[in-house]
């Protein structure tokens, strides 16, 4: 009886209230993505570097490493939605380490909007894929899901067609000279047919260095894809914007 | 954590997390090379043994291939057949020379690392999280804490549980009892996380829980109980029946209600130091760290030399070692059918009361005829409904040490609402008479209030020193040190300070004491901050409101009782 009552309170709420919106990053009643995270996450006022999807002062085309001829070379352009920190990062490692996916759902349109804002229409959209074991452990690919979410919200067709077949240690833990050369041969195409002559959005969580991003690029390059865009959730910040004791 | 599911030479379905283990054991004809979670693997082996219904149509035919009535249950959990291909096991019993001798030499530190593990996890149950954070503070490998964990599996003294497990048509969270969890879709299967206890680190149907079944203690042993006090007489009489209580095998559970301030966690040390002697494990609960942090040294102190197990959100050793634990109920979660006694502080405070997952924490951390009491000032109302029952028993500590009557509090009648637009009334030259008696503290049922009537009291009174403070204040600490050292003549605060301190002289204000956020408890406990220490036996509290609410009345009424069975009981002076 106390469930039925539980029920009817509930359906008489959701025809007599509007629902709250809260935001999608750090909780607070208002907008999606509320004027605070904005600002302190996603930073639209900041450009993207074209190679690594580093966030940049906007006139700059290039972060500095990159300009030296040390970012990927395979990708047409990278972008990022917002930057690696505060509350962002905590979303992120909520939906990976405590087993949350769903929220990934609820950012969903704003991240498709950014997308659609930055990059060029593609064929399909193509996440980062993941090895077996982790897969196995963690039941779900990130990148998949938002892959996902974007093949929901623009129609676009989901291509598949690449593997992960080494299991490298996590690019969290290492250097910039071993996140490099951690991903050597650790991705193969299983079917080129599906990759020739197409351009795609490649899809990850984060990027640091682009190591993860560069190192798939390059097997879809060698397979015939004609452009390849990488799009992430979120990636550092040039140096030099970085503000003092974060 | 995942497994790897083995069909073995008898014929049985066995599991391991390690493939190459899986190699070297020659009981195991084949195994599936995807791995899988417990939760799938348990599915499996449940569907195996129930009897086939049909089952007579085979009389006389070969048994079903176990492998392919494995494949159809996965394929029924939404796999597909091309991810699960079966490898047949050639077990290769050869060993290195080199191996061997490193195995020696490693042999030493793997021993005392095995000895840790058993010692730390004993009564346990730890998620996988857990267990790497283990593995941190023992200094050893993620890989050598799951093997001993395994291993304790196979000897059968713990067993691997799924983290959240299919019961029914939903899902039952093991770690918390939580039904409702969050569903999604996983690779090849549904899977859910709990969101009722992931303030202690992820619960999804993908993972698993090591659940130790050893006792925290071996057997009676020698405990050295020197109590640096004197229980009062009132005390003593309680004392008797909790230690009546823990002796009778009948009751199971028990509460005790206290006056405030009458010192009940107390009551409760001889009892434990028994219970202790016979090798029966203790366990102190409270819902908050606070309570934790005031009751350690008084434990440390009447139980010289014995180990004692701190555990809050903030305990920088997580894994600590003893027959008797102090823990909020959120660590609590941690513990599986551990425990012979359990005091549980405070039942009625946040975040115990109301929390299902809480609750059902507790319980299920009791042994099997294990005992539990209930300690509080203000009992809630499933707590005497079950003493109405008679599914407990209820036993009184209604005086305080002092032998003086709690102060009994006094309602002023407002005709106008109390707002802090000015101090009107007569209740204003009654706040300066209690001043005279003490440092007055006054309880808002608002934090937005908090600003304005420390401005309005300042007005009407610009010689006094008046502050305040709320649960986010960032200066609270340092406001209720400076409030217990007497700086303020007069403290605005919400509920914050309603529990758990004692100011000595202090009275008690309740602006708008009708407002729903004051039940009964709330109005005994903050009543109870009055009269608590020996020089200041005594004291006022008043209730201003515009009307008396039931509330207020049971709040008087519980008082006013307790007073009468101290009387009765001659435990008070008149």
């Amino acid at each position: 009886m106390k469930e039925f009552w539980k029920g009817a309170v509930k359906l008489a709420q959701t025809l007599w209230y509007e629902e709250l919106q809260t935001c999608v990053i750090c909780g607070d009643e208002g907008d999606l993505v509320c004027p605070t995270c904005t600002t302190d996450y996603l930073h639209p006022e900041l450009g993207r570097c074209r190679s690594c999807g580093k966030l940049l002062l906007n006139e700059k085309t290039n972060c500095l490493d990159c300009e030296a001829g040390r970012g990927p070379k395979h990708l047409d352009q990278v972008t990022a939605w917002g930057h690696y920190s505060g509350g962002l990062r905590d979303l992120i490692q909520n939906v990976k380490f405590e087993a949350r996916p769903r929220r990934l759902k609820e950012i969903a349109r704003p991240f498709t909007n950014w997308a659609i804002s930055q990059l060029p229409a593609v064929d399909g959209v193509m996440a980062v894929p993941m090895h077996a074991s982790r897969l196995a452990e963690r039941g779900f690919n990130q990148a998949e899901v938002l892959a996902s979410a974007i093949h929901w919200e623009l129609g676009l067709p989901i291509i598949e067609g690449v593997e992960r077949s080494e299991a490298t240690p996590p690019q969290m833990l290492l250097s910039r000279y071993d996140r490099l050369h951690n991903l050597k041969g650790a991705f193969i195409v299983r079917e080129p047919r599906s990759i020739i002559g197409r351009t795609v959005w490649l899809v990850d969580d984060v990027t640091t260095t682009g190591a993860t991003l560069e190192a798939v690029a390059e097997v879809l390059r060698s397979s015939g894809a004609k452009a390849i865009y990488g799009l992430c959730l979120a990636a550092g910040m040039e140096k030099i914007l970085v503000p003092l004791g974060d | 954590m995942h497994f790897f599911l083995t069909l073995n030479k008898d014929g049985s379905v066995g599991f391991s997390p390690f493939q190459e283990r899986i190699n070297q054991d020659s009981k195991v004809t084949s195994y599936l090379c995807a791995p899988l979670s417990y939760a799938t693997i348990q599915a499996i082996q449940e569907q195996l043994q129930q009897r086939d219904p049909f089952g007579f149509w085979d009389k006389g035919f070969s048994r079903k291939d176990p492998k392919h009535q494995i494949l159809k249950i996965l394929k029924g959990f939404g796999w597909n057949a091309s991810d699960l291909t079966w490898k047949e096991n050639s077990p290769s019993l050869e060993f290195g020379q080199d191996s061997l001798e490193d195995e020696d030499q490693a042999h030493e530190k793997d021993k005392e690392v095995e000895k840790a593990f058993n010692r730390l996890t004993m009564g346990r149950q730890l998620s996988m999280g857990d267990l790497r954070r283990l593995a941190r503070q023992l200094k050893s490998q993620d890989e050598d804490i799951k093997k001993l964990a395994q291993f304790n599996v196979e000897q059968g003294s713990a067993t691997w549980v799924p983290a959240v497990k299919p019961v029914g048509n939903g899902w039952q969270c093991q770690r918390c009892g939580e039904r409702e969890v969050e569903e999604w879709p996983s690779q090849y299967e549904m899977a859910a996380t709990c969101r009722s206890c992931e303030s202690i680190g992820p619960s999804t149907s993908l993972g698993v829980l090591y659940r130790d079944v050893r006792s925290l203690l071996e057997g009676p042993s020698e405990v050295i109980f020197q109590p640096h006090w004197e229980l009062t007489e009132a005390q003593r009489i309680a004392s008797e029946q909790v230690f009546e209580f823990i002796k009778d095998p009948c009751q199971e559970t028990a509460l005790l209600w206290a006056a405030c301030g009458a010192g009940k966690t107390e009551v409760c040390f001889p009892s434990a130091a028994w219970a202790l002697k016979e090798g029966k494990s203790v366990l102190f609960a409270a819902p908050r760290q606070d309570v934790i942090n005031d009751v350690a040294p008084r434990l440390q102190r009447d139980f010289p030399d014995y180990p004692l197990q701190v555990l809050t959100g903030t305990s920088s050793v997580k894994f600590q070692g003893g027959g008797m634990v102090l823990a909020t109920t959120h660590q609590v979660l941690r513990f599986w059918r551990a425990f012979d006694v359990i005091f549980m502080d405070e039942m009625d405070a946040f975040p115990y009361q109301g929390s299902r997952a809480l609750e059902w924490g507790l319980k299920h951390a009791l042994r099997q005829g294990g005992k539990i009491l209930y300690l509080t000032a203000t009992p809630s109302s499933e707590g005497l409904k079950a003493v109405k029952q008679g599914k407990m028993q209820l036993i009184r500590l209604p005086a305080r040490h002092h032998r003086t009557s709690l102060p009994v509090p006094m309602w002023e009648k407002s005709r106008h609402t109390i707002a802090p637009n000015g101090c009107t009334g007569a209740w204003v030259s009654q706040i300066k008479s209690l001043r005279i008696q003490g440092p007055v503290l006054m309880f808002v049922p608002k934090i937005s209030w908090i600003d304005p009537w420390i401005k309005c009291i300042q007005r009407c009174f610009p010689s006094w020193c008046v502050d305040g403070s709320y649960s986010a204040d960032p200066e609270r600490s340092s406001k209720i040190e400076r409030l217990r050292q007497g700086e303020f003549d007069l403290f605005v605060s919400t509920t914050i300070l309603e529990r758990g301190v004692t100011l000595p002289g202090i009275q008690v204000v309740v602006l708008e004491a009708d407002h729903p956020v004051f039940d009964e408890r709330a109005l005994v406990q903050m009543a109870g901050r009055v009269g608590r220490t020996r020089e200041c036996p005594a004291g006022s509290v008043l209730f201003l409101s515009a009307r008396m609410t039931p509330a207020m009345r049971t709040a008087v009424r519980w008082i006013e009782e307790q007073n009468r069975l101290a009387m009765e009981l001659g435990l008070i002076d008149a």
